[in-house]
């Protein structure tokens, strides 16, 4: 076990090398770089650009040199903890992303629990319940759930709350409270803006979620395990708690690796719509104005938790199910 | 709203050397009253008394109404760098424009000019800067031989507009208030970029900005303010903080109207009024009126959304025309009012036909100016103007509007009728056959298509194209939309791939006799109907190709005949030569102008104007019409969204 830990963190190195060289050149195809597209937007809409404090700036920042060069300074500075600096924040990469890291999170935990709390049950429910007509129901909420694509339901959603409750449009609280320390009165704004992109960014989540727990339930429930269990006597309740559903989690564990790198990016598409502080939007940003530094390293921040996540969905998987162990057992 | 002046139109038309100053109305009459924002920091004896704050010689603003101090006003921005849309409204200049495009003296209390050669600037005594630091030649010494002569921080040297025909001019203090430019040809750009909306800053904070030059920080000191900025090294960090214009310093003193008080990055900018703001009003009230100014930053797609719901007080940015019926909605349930002003492009939108395409046949028939003519007579502009902009809109070629003094209906109408017989004679003309699918060929044999691409940014190009599309198909011509991406498409039209562009047209249709025609000439490489003769022009001769068509060789003439001359007239005169020389050549095919710009004022907001100019230069937006005018009506029924109400204190 331990070797296999030890390996399965030295090939993390490699993988996160690779994923470095991947972005750094995947950020780069597009021609020009940051400046070119800043003029361009500047000149599109008649404003007129300090063409020579551009050129200092593109000097300053190694723009003429070779794209090697650039890379290895780049890459240099993340492993010192330096995320580079962003030309259209003007301001060290990691102060930039530093606020809305919270943000995000709150939003995504938000939406996580409120997937597993609504998902879950009728996950369940209807897997038991199989065809009967409150399945059908819930079967059909969940497809349609599925099927409304989440800036739609947004902007329906970001209109009435703004018509019959008064909540600001997008955003995640009040505007008054932007900037201002933590008090119980920003906390409620938060929890009064908050149910919005929770719902929408939690829908689509919700209903795959209800249709892979049903399924997989659906799976165990017609075992032989099951059968004699019932034939025994045991209450349906503890039997369906204590056995299929326990092994109808799998998926869900071997999920962790793509939740922690979703926790911090967020839905970026309903974030630009509901303008949320979050991180998405200023990654969507940074990715068409070419903000390289603040595009490569919170991508490569993002890749690093997904590798991370990865690991701990495997080491989870590993100790929660017999059957994998006995697997990494036999390669040993 | 503007200040009583003599037009500079008139002074120049004489010729001769003459001052212009602001004639500051009676205000003996009024006392100076003290700002009640600052009451407390001045008994606190943190704030010197209003007497002591304004300059001894205030500008002294005529308003339509004269208001009450107070409130926030709220705005909205798509991004952390439009913090410097409230420099360009606050429009605190040395010399201004006022809503009839006189320029005028602002910060300055006076300026003489003698041939167009030699600019006299006379400051107002005792002027301050935001921090209280005076304001004085010392700080336009400053930029001129320690900033922009100083190799680190400016690489190329004196801004071009301040080098005509690569001179730069001689610089001299004639006292605390009186700098004097002399160049030894005329430069008739000093002025109108002194006024712009992204301006020639010609000064600086020298007592702030001394503490990041080299020349006057000690060395050690200085580098530990490199180091933790993070900078690579001294000139990186003056520039970081020497932002006047992008304005996100909040230490940087400033003069405008309204302060940044926020620290980057943020989601919320706040602007507070700046205490030693150089105009009063006629009841000798300081201005601004409005307390703060809040900048929100949210999706720029959003940013309708949120208009409509009550959530900016005066807001024309990112709105456009067709969400003008979803705005006046609101209008009643969120307390503002929905006005329309016009735009000042010289058309909303305009097809380049590419006369540097690389393709040879095509660029033969391009320079063909029959092709030229043909083409413009074939767009049914009445048909535009009606689909997409409910018939509000001007119609006509690329070219001034009728607000301007140089406007004459012709340069508008010529060639811009919809007539199919004669663009059919003049395809016939050039010999230009139909095919079989009564499509017209190319004299190499290749049909005639024409694909227009576009920066696929709206899709209001897309439905210009296709109403055009219908009516090129009955000369025979084949139009293709090709949407792309705005680097792209802008390198695509440079490098000569491109056969015909679509985007907006001239940006100055305003323009006065004494503002530069270079749009009408090919002087930059932005010109989308001429990249390669501009970048010629631009780069003096190093890249790109020398004009070759008579006709754009002599604008390029004149436009150099511009720049030299000296008087009102002669430069009138040179305008409206090039002006006929473009309608004549349809160098640009015009569509509508003057299309509308929804402007969302809140119900509370005073001395906006009900119909106004939303442009850029001359405009700056709002800023020609002086929003440190504006105030809010607080007696009236604050709507459910109210501003001023309690918005908790910003630490200051």
């Amino acid at each position: 076990m331990l070797r296999y830990l030890v390996h399965r963190i030295l090939i993390m190195i490699p993988t996160l090398i690779a994923i470095s060289i991947v972005i750094f050149t995947i950020i780069n195809l597009p021609p020009g770089d940051y400046f070119s597209t800043y003029i361009a937007e500047l000149q599109s809409s008649g404003e007129a650009a300090d063409l020579a404090k551009i050129a200092a700036l593109k000097m300053q920042y190694g723009f003429d040199r070779p794209l090697w060069q650039q890379y290895l300074f780049w890459v240099g500075g993340l492993v010192q903890g330096d995320m580079g600096y962003s030309f259209a924040y003007n301001l060290p990469v990691n102060k930039v992303v530093g606020d809305r890291l919270l943000m995000t999170f709150i939003v995504s935990f938000s939406t996580i629990l409120f997937t597993y709390v609504v998902a879950f049950p009728i996950g369940v429910y209807s897997a038991t319940h199989q065809y009967s007509w409150s399945d059908h129901i819930l079967t059909l909420l969940g497809f349609l759930g599925l099927a409304i694509p989440s800036f739609l339901l947004a902007l329906v959603l970001l209109y009435f709350a703004n018509v019959y409750f008064g909540i600001s449009i997008g955003g995640l609280m009040d505007p008054r409270y932007l900037n201002r320390p933590w008090s119980f009165d920003k906390a409620v704004s938060v929890a009064a803006h908050l149910w919005i992109p929770v719902i929408v960014i939690g829908t689509a989540g919700t209903a795959s979620m209800i249709r892979r727990l049903r399924a997989n339930l659906l799976d165990e429930l017609q075992k032989q395990y099951v059968v004699t269990a019932r034939a025994k006597g045991l209450h349906p309740l503890k039997l369906l708690f204590k056995y299929p559903l326990r092994v109808a989690l799998n998926p869900f564990i071997s999920d962790i690796g793509s939740l922690l790198p979703h926790v911090i990016s967020g839905a970026a598409i309903v974030s630009v719509v509901m303008s949320l502080p979050t991180t998405g939007p200023m990654l969507l940003d940074a990715l068409r104005s070419q903000d390289m530094y603040l595009a490569g390293s919170f991508l490569m921040f993002m890749a690093s938790l997904t590798v991370i996540g990865v690991f701990i969905s495997d080491l989870a998987l590993a100790v929660l199910d017999p059957r994998i162990r006995l697997q990494a057992g036999r390669r040993q | 709203m503007n200040e009583v002046n003599p037009t500079r139109r008139e002074v120049m038309q004489l010729g001769v050397a003459l001052g212009v100053s602001a004639v500051v109305p009676d205000v003996s009459g009024a006392e100076l009253q003290e700002t009640p924002f600052f009451l407390q920091d001045v008994a606190d004896g943190k704030l010197p008394k209003v007497d002591d704050r304004i300059p001894q010689e205030p500008a002294v603003a005529v308003l339509a109404s004269v208001g009450t101090h107070g409130g926030s006003l709220r705005m909205l921005m798509a991004g952390p760098k439009d913090t410097r849309m409230i420099v360009v409204y606050g429009y605190a200049r040395l010399v201004g424009y006022t809503p009839s495009l006189d320029l005028v003296p602002d910060i300055l209390r006076a300026f003489e000019v003698e041939d167009n050669r030699v600019f006299t600037l006379y400051l107002r005594k005792g002027h301050k800067w935001s921090d209280g630091h005076p304001f004085t030649t010392e700080d336009f010494r400053y930029w001129f031989e320690d900033v922009a002569q100083n190799p680190h921080l400016s690489l190329s040297g004196l801004p071009i507009s301040m080098l005509p025909q690569g001179e730069g001019p001689r610089f001299e203090v004639l006292d605390e208030t009186t700098v004097r430019y002399s160049w030894k040809k005329p430069n008739p750009l000093f002025l109108p970029d002194l006024a712009g909306p992204s301006p020639l800053y010609i000064y600086r904070p020298s007592h702030y900005l001394r503490q990041f030059h080299q020349k006057f920080a000690e060395k050690a000191a200085l580098d530990i303010l490199v180091k933790q900025a993070n900078q690579r090294n001294w000139a990186a960090l003056h520039n970081k903080m020497d932002t006047m214009y992008r304005d996100d310093n909040p230490d940087l003193p400033s003069l405008e109207p309204w302060i940044l008080k926020t620290r980057p990055p943020s989601d919320r900018f706040v602007f507070e009024k700046n205490p030693y703001y150089y105009r009063i009003d006629t009841a000798g009230k300081q201005l601004p009126y409005i307390d703060r100014v809040i900048l929100l930053i949210a999706d720029n797609k959003i940013i309708p959304a949120k208009t409509g719901a009550g959530e900016s007080d005066l807001q024309a940015r990112y709105l456009r025309f067709d969400n003008y019926t979803f705005l006046k909605a609101g209008e009643g349930r969120n307390g503002y009012r929905v006005r329309l002003w016009r735009t000042g492009p010289g058309s909303q939108l305009a097809l380049y036909p590419n006369l540097n395409v690389s393709d040879e046949t095509w660029r033969g028939l391009m320079r063909d100016l029959r092709f030229r003519r043909a083409l413009s007579l074939a767009v049914d502009r009445h048909e535009i103007n009606q689909v997409i902009y409910f018939g509000l809109a001007i119609e006509g070629q690329n070219t001034l509007l009728p607000q301007s003094p140089l406007y004459i209906q012709k340069y508008r109408t010529d060639w811009a009728g919809f007539d199919l017989r004669e663009a059919n004679r003049l395809l016939d003309l050039i010999g230009l056959k139909k095919g079989s699918d009564r499509m017209r060929q190319l004299p190499d044999g290749r049909p005639l298509e024409i694909i227009v691409e576009n920066s696929g940014e709206s899709t209001e190009q897309s439905d210009v194209l296709e109403l055009i599309r219908d009516s090129w198909r009955r000369i025979g011509i084949k139009l293709f939309a090709k949407p792309s991406q705005l680097t792209l498409f802008r390198r695509r039209v440079f490098s000569g791939e491109t056969l015909m562009s679509i985007d907006k047209g001239i940006e100055n249709g305003l323009a006065t006799a004494g503002m530069s025609p270079w749009e009408f000439a090919p002087t930059t490489q932005q010109q989308l109907e001429w990249p390669k003769w501009g970048q010629y022009y631009e780069t003096k001769g190093e890249a790109g190709e020398a004009p070759n068509l008579p006709s754009a060789i002599r604008l390029k003439e004149l436009y150099a005949e511009w720049l030299a001359a000296t008087s009102h007239d002669e430069h009138a005169q040179i305008w409206h030569e090039m002006l006929r020389i473009w309608a004549d050549e349809v160098f640009s095919i015009g569509t509508v102008a003057g299309v509308l710009q929804p402007v969302v004022v809140s119900a509370r907001l005073r001395n906006v104007p009900e119909e106004g100019i939303y442009n850029w230069d001359p405009g700056a937006y709002f800023g020609i019409y002086k929003p440190d005018g504006f105030w809010f009506d607080l007696s009236e029924e604050p709507s459910k969204s109210a501003s001023v109400a309690k918005t908790p204190e910003t630490p200051r």
